[in-house]
């Protein structure tokens, strides 16, 4: 696949650093992420794949090294503050509260509310939430039989991609993911990547967290390996195989 | 673009477009309000003349709920937040005490008040009320720091400050009843009326309902509390500030006791120190038997409303037939445990 990348990335990171207490974990991890493109970030346990995403979502500060979005310097103090600047995070657990519906849960913390001084009281406008959650899932090819069930009925696949759209319908730059699929028989896993994909049509700057390389292969624009705290290897999924990956993921690649 | 689930938009139309009667047969609260009636239906036919039908015995029956309800519907709140208040009776002692005392000194000198003449009346019921509500919330948000500050479970919390309450009432009136309240409480709130038949503590139960009912389920409020009821995490993680959250209701759930307690001193013209130990469980009973979940995250404030009409409209039914109402207990009982189940058994039937 060529790209031609004129614009600087969406979110750009340069030696980030993070440690807790005396353990090291991010030592100066430098990567790209651009809009419309899936980057997956590959590592084995402890190389720090979940540290760095949550310097990006906010949850972590970093001890040293920049952030950039769309080529200028920021810094994020809180999730709220990275959700501000359009950087939405689907958790390995995917945060979603059970008991309430696919609607309520896509727009929690975000409520639409009605118009007047009922609007103003915070008496929310449930047809709109869920006519535009029904249309946002649609449009990541997801059809629900009812937006008004709690999401404790849905299948496992479902709520993952219930998550999916909700970071989906608000992120504006980026959108980050842990391990959307770990727990994920294979029909339900398609579902989801196929929703991974749209995202990342829709002129977002995807992470993926990963551990299934043969899927990561097929899925993603730019691999990133993390080896140690570092960034250890760039690679073009069409150019490399799985062999590859996992040499350079183990440290064993220069030494072939 | 292919995807991932050929379902039509035809056949998606059809849960979300379901009827408000379908929706309504799937709580718990639509099969507690069939046996309320079942109940109803069965005391009437059988009582002496069908007095149990009349129209004074169905309004007495909801004055004898009334006081309740304000505090079901408080509870209603925190086990949809996955919280729980057992010190509602010693908050509302507290709060009754604390009132009482405060329209017995200021309606009148030492000896108009003994002598039943009260020339500060009104002054003294709007002091003695504002003492009631402010007391109550205090109480509650006290609860609610502690829960959320100290991260301590409510459980615990709140049978801790029980014993702190109840030991502060009795310090206060060594153990004794604060008498002398005006009879006009009585007569012009609690036993008053409107247009003869709907009494007023009725009213007002109803309407604190009503309100409740509206922000549980139409505002971004009640969203918010079942939210933190189903998942603590996803809702901190949505950027609601669930600590405060929490305060709120409980100071909400402590506003509510102050009422209670104006109710109560209200209707019986004298504190009843000893009579709330069993509040905390009535109310919570109520609340789960109108299928508000234990595990937080469901909540009905209509099922709220007729759990608490069951175990008044049985001890009631039962007295009129004659029938020792020490049964209403073990009927009670059984009813808590039928809720209970039905509201496990939907769950599992989502799984």
């Amino acid at each position: 696949m060529s790209r031609v990348r004129t614009e600087p990335p969406a979110v750009e990171a340069r030696g980030i650093v993070k440690n807790f207490g005396s353990l090291e974990v991010l030592r100066g991890v430098s990567l790209g992420l651009y809009r419309g493109e899936i980057t997956a970030i590959l590592g084995d346990n402890g190389a720090g794949k979940s540290t760095f995403m949550k310097v990006l979502s906010g949850e972590h500060r970093p001890d040293g090294g920049e952030l950039r979005f769309d080529g200028e310097p920021i810094e994020l103090t809180s999730v709220q503050d990275a959700q501000d600047r359009g950087v939405e995070t689907v958790y390995q657990d995917l945060a979603l509260a059970p008991d309430l519906s696919v609607a309520e849960n896509v727009y929690l913390g975000r409520e639409l509310t009605l118009p007047g001084w009922l609007g103003r009281l915070g008496t929310v406008d449930r047809v709109a939430m869920m006519a535009e959650t029904r249309t946002v899932l649609r449009n990541l090819g997801i059809d629900l039989k009812s937006y008004r069930a709690s999401t404790r009925s849905l299948s496992g696949g479902q709520r993952q991609a219930v998550a999916v759209a909700r970071a989906v319908k608000w992120a504006r730059h980026a959108m980050l993911m842990d391990e959307p699929t770990a727990a994920l028989g294979a029909r339900q896993r398609e579902m989801v990547y196929q929703a991974i994909r749209s995202a990342a049509q829709r002129n977002l700057a995807v992470l993926l967290i990963s551990h299934d390389i043969p899927q990561v292969l097929k899925l993603a624009d730019a691999i990133i390996v993390l080896r140690h705290g570092h960034t250890a290897a760039e690679f073009v999924p069409s150019e490399v195989t799985v062999r590859d990956v996992v040499d350079a993921m183990l440290g064993e690649g220069k030494s072939a | 673009m292919s995807t991932g689930s050929e379902t039509t938009a035809g056949q998606t139309q059809g849960p979300d477009a379901m009827g408000f009667a379908a929706r309504a047969r799937q709580t718990t609260a639509f099969w507690i309000f069939l046996c309320l009636l079942v109940i109803v239906g069965v005391f009437g036919v059988i009582s002496p003349n069908h007095v149990f039908f009349s129209l004074s015995n169905l309004f007495t029956i909801a004055l004898n709920a009334a006081e309740l309800m304000l505090l079901t519907v408080g509870m209603t709140y925190l086990l949809g937040a996955g919280q729980l208040d057992l010190s509602i009776g010693a908050n509302l002692t507290l709060s009754s005490v604390l009132a009482a005392m405060t329209i017995v000194s200021f309606a009148g000198t030492l000896d108009e008040v003994a002598a039943g003449d009260y020339p500060n009346l009104g002054w003294a019921v709007v002091a003695g009320t504002a003492v009631a509500v402010v007391t109550g919330t205090l109480f509650g948000v006290i609860n609610g720091i502690l829960v959320t500050r100290l991260r301590l479970s409510s459980f615990l919390v709140t049978l801790a400050t029980t014993g702190i309450g109840l030991g502060t009432t009795l310090v206060i009136t060594h153990g004794a009843n604060i008498p002398n309240l005006p009879r006009s409480l009585q007569t012009g709130f609690a036993v008053n009326r409107v247009f003869g038949v709907v009494p007023m503590p009725v009213i007002l139960s109803l309407l604190v309902a009503a309100v409740f009912w509206f922000v549980l389920a139409r505002t971004r409020f009640g969203i918010h509390t079942l939210a933190i009821g189903s998942s603590p995490e996803a809702a901190s993680r949505a950027g609601i500030a669930t600590g405060r959250h929490l305060i709120v209701l409980f100071g909400l759930m402590g506003m509510l006791t102050g009422l209670a307690a104006m109710v109560d001193i209200s209707r019986f013209a004298t504190t009843n120190i000893g009579g709330h130990q069993t509040d905390n469980l009535q109310a919570i009973a109520a609340t789960v038997i109108g299928g508000t979940s234990l595990f937080g995250g469901v909540a009905s404030i209509p099922g709220a409303v007729i759990g608490t009409l069951v175990p008044v409209v049985l001890s009631t039914g039962l007295v009129i037939m004659r029938v020792d109402s020490f049964y209403q207990l073990i009927v009670v009982g059984i009813i808590i445990i039928l809720a209970v189940y039905i509201d496990q058994r939907n769950r599992q039937s989502l799984k």
